[in-house]
């Protein structure tokens, strides 16, 4: 049965909310074993198809099939005891920390060698289950209670594990400890990952392939920018973007005074001083902020902050050697104003 | 004043001396409040829970009418409580009338409000994260509603305090459905009121020493809870 049919197969799905529409996915497969990143603004529907996937939710229409099973027709509990997801913002028990990582395996009344299975487990996140194991629900930092939460996600050896923004409210450490965890977890058993991020870097770094969620829409991968409106016309007429500290993004013009514009990585030069032999509307200063190798590519993805905008721009190795270029280094950013498209 | 001073050294004495008067009355309280406690959590957690956590049509209406019952008057459900259990009435047959447990059924319908209304509350609080992190945990069914209990449970326990404290220290509903009956069904508000009408002071501050005493102990306990919770 695992060979023949993907691990989800989503078919004519809708989702509204009241009255609003959220998701609407014609057609969508996720392979078994894979590792599929999902990227967009908040309020795209991101959040809302991850508790599709865990079953959290159904859709109004459509259907969802699970290894070949229609979820919305059988008796599906079964199937969904494979499929477990963290939340973005954890919710520990009011227990001790062994009590929430066991909970899962306890409500599965599956009790053998449980203590050694909650110690491997909480080792696996890299916290210590001597110190660790008696305290209470409140004697965690953020990170640690992230990945406590991500303990007794991971104890259940899940076929499925989603992760919704996993690294959003913890720091660098805790984000790489979590990295660590579910790839050693994918690599041990085989386990599924489904992740919806804003940080395009770590989830490029822990995933096989990044979609882009737009407006409730599938649309293209995720390795584009994004840069939302409204846009302003100019005498010249181009359509700027004004950013918080002054500077501008010049743009052709928009579908809509608020549409978004999209920006490819490949399209952005990365120069350490401002130039002027770059015949570019755009020149944008920013500071490097982060650093990654782009999966099945010599290339590297340097995530560049402009006034509180992420731009992804696509580097050469040799390119990032002859720049110099480590975190926190000033960059100068250019592109054409013709180079960013519309949705 | 006099007798206010001496009536309280004798209820000091009737305590210390094991007066079997005095006793009576306190154990009489102690095992008609237990009793309508039991079951008025028994009755009144499920159905707050139920209130708590589901939404279905209707459920403002019911909260306002459960939220109305809190303020029940004793003597009132004393007078439905008698003509229901009295020999005239639809339950005559089981003799409940001057019984210890027919007190408890009459505070039980008194209790469980406060129980339901309470414990609701106390679910709604909840963080509403808690019913998807056990649904992705794999919690079905009775587990969710037990872990969802566990989860509220200072909040619960504070809804069976607060309802424990309105059963020891009503009057109507023992004078009414116990007829306050000597070595019987006589309880430590009952006896209060008559020892008081009688002139005899230091009975009734014996029996007021120890109510007070438990609902310093009820109210101790209350304070403790509501600061873990």
């Amino acid at each position: 049965m695992t060979a023949d049919y993907p691990l989800y197969h989503l078919r004519d799905l809708m989702y509204r909310h009241g009255r609003y529409f959220e998701l609407d996915i014609p057609e969508l497969t996720i392979d078994h074993s894979s590792s599929v990143g999902f990227v967009g603004p908040n309020g795209c529907g991101k959040s809302t198809l991850l508790r599709l996937l865990a079953f959290i939710e159904m859709p109004q229409e459509g259907h969802i099939y699970f290894n070949g099973t229609d979820m919305g027709r059988n008796n599906t509990n079964a199937a969904k005891q494979e499929v477990t997801m963290l939340l973005q913002e954890p919710y520990l028990l009011k227990r001790s920390i062994f009590e929430n990582v066991a909970f899962g395996l306890k409500v599965r009344n599956d009790r053998k060698e449980i203590k050694r299975r909650v110690y491997d487990v909480m080792e696996l996140v890299g916290i210590s289950p001597k110190i660790f194991a008696r305290r209470k629900w409140y004697e965690l930092s953020g990170g640690e209670a992230q990945r406590i939460a991500l303990a007794s996600r991971l104890i259940l050896k899940p076929r499925v594990l989603i992760l919704d923004e996993p690294t959003a409210s913890v720091d660098q450490e805790s984000a790489s400890l979590i990295k660590q965890a579910i790839t050693e977890c994918r690599n041990q058993f085989g386990m599924s990952l489904v992740i919806a991020s804003h940080d395009r870097v770590w989830l490029n770094s822990v995933t096989d392939m990044v979609k882009r969620i737009h407006e409730g829409r599938i649309a293209g991968t995720g390795t584009e920018n994004l840069i939302p409106g409204p846009w302003e016309e100019t005498r010249e007429g181009l359509y700027v973007k004004k950013l918080t500290d002054g500077q501008v993004v010049h743009a052709t013009k928009p579908a809509r005074i608020d549409s978004t514009g999209i920006l490819n990585p490949s399209d952005i030069v990365i120069s350490l001083t401002r130039r002027d032999d770059i015949s570019a509307q755009n020149i944008l200063r920013g500071f490097v902020s982060q650093m990654t190798i782009e999966k099945d590519s010599d290339n590297v993805l340097i995530d560049v902050e402009v006034s509180g905008i992420q731009l992804l721009c696509r580097l050469t190795k040799p390119g990032v050697e002859k720049l110099h270029l480590i975190p926190g280094k000033e960059v100068w950013a250019f592109f054409k104003a013709s180079s960013v498209s519309w949705y | 004043m006099d007798y206010l001073a001496g009536g309280f050294l004798k209820a000091v004495y009737l305590l210390i001396s094991g007066d079997p008067e005095t006793y009576t009355a306190v154990f009489t309280t102690l095992k008609v409040s237990s009793l309508s406690i039991t079951a008025s959590m028994v009755i009144g957690i499920p159905l707050g829970f139920l209130l708590g956590y589901y939404e279905f049509p209707g459920k403002r209406q019911v909260r306002a009418i459960v939220d109305t019952l809190l303020a029940l008057p004793t003597v009132v459900v004393g007078l439905f409580v008698y003509a229901f259990i009295s020999r005239r009435g639809p339950c005559g047959e089981l003799a409940l009338l001057f019984t210890i447990p027919g007190i408890a059924a009459a505070q039980t319908i008194l209790v469980t409000p406060i129980i339901v209304s309470l414990t609701a509350t106390a679910i709604e609080s909840l963080d509403r994260r808690l019913k998807t992190t056990l649904l992705t945990l794999g919690a079905r069914g009775k587990q969710i509603i037990i872990t969802n209990l566990v989860e509220a449970r200072y909040a619960v326990l504070v809804a069976a305090i607060t309802g424990y404290g309105r059963a020891i220290s009503e009057v109507g509903i023992s004078m009414m459905i116990g007829g306050n009956i000597k070595w019987h069904t006589r309880t430590i508000t009952t006896a209060i009121a008559l020892e008081t009408g009688k002139g005899e002071f230091a009975v009734g501050m014996a029996l007021g020493i120890v109510l007070l005493s438990i609902a310093l102990a009820v109210n101790g306990m209350l304070i403790f809870l509501r600061r873990r919770s």
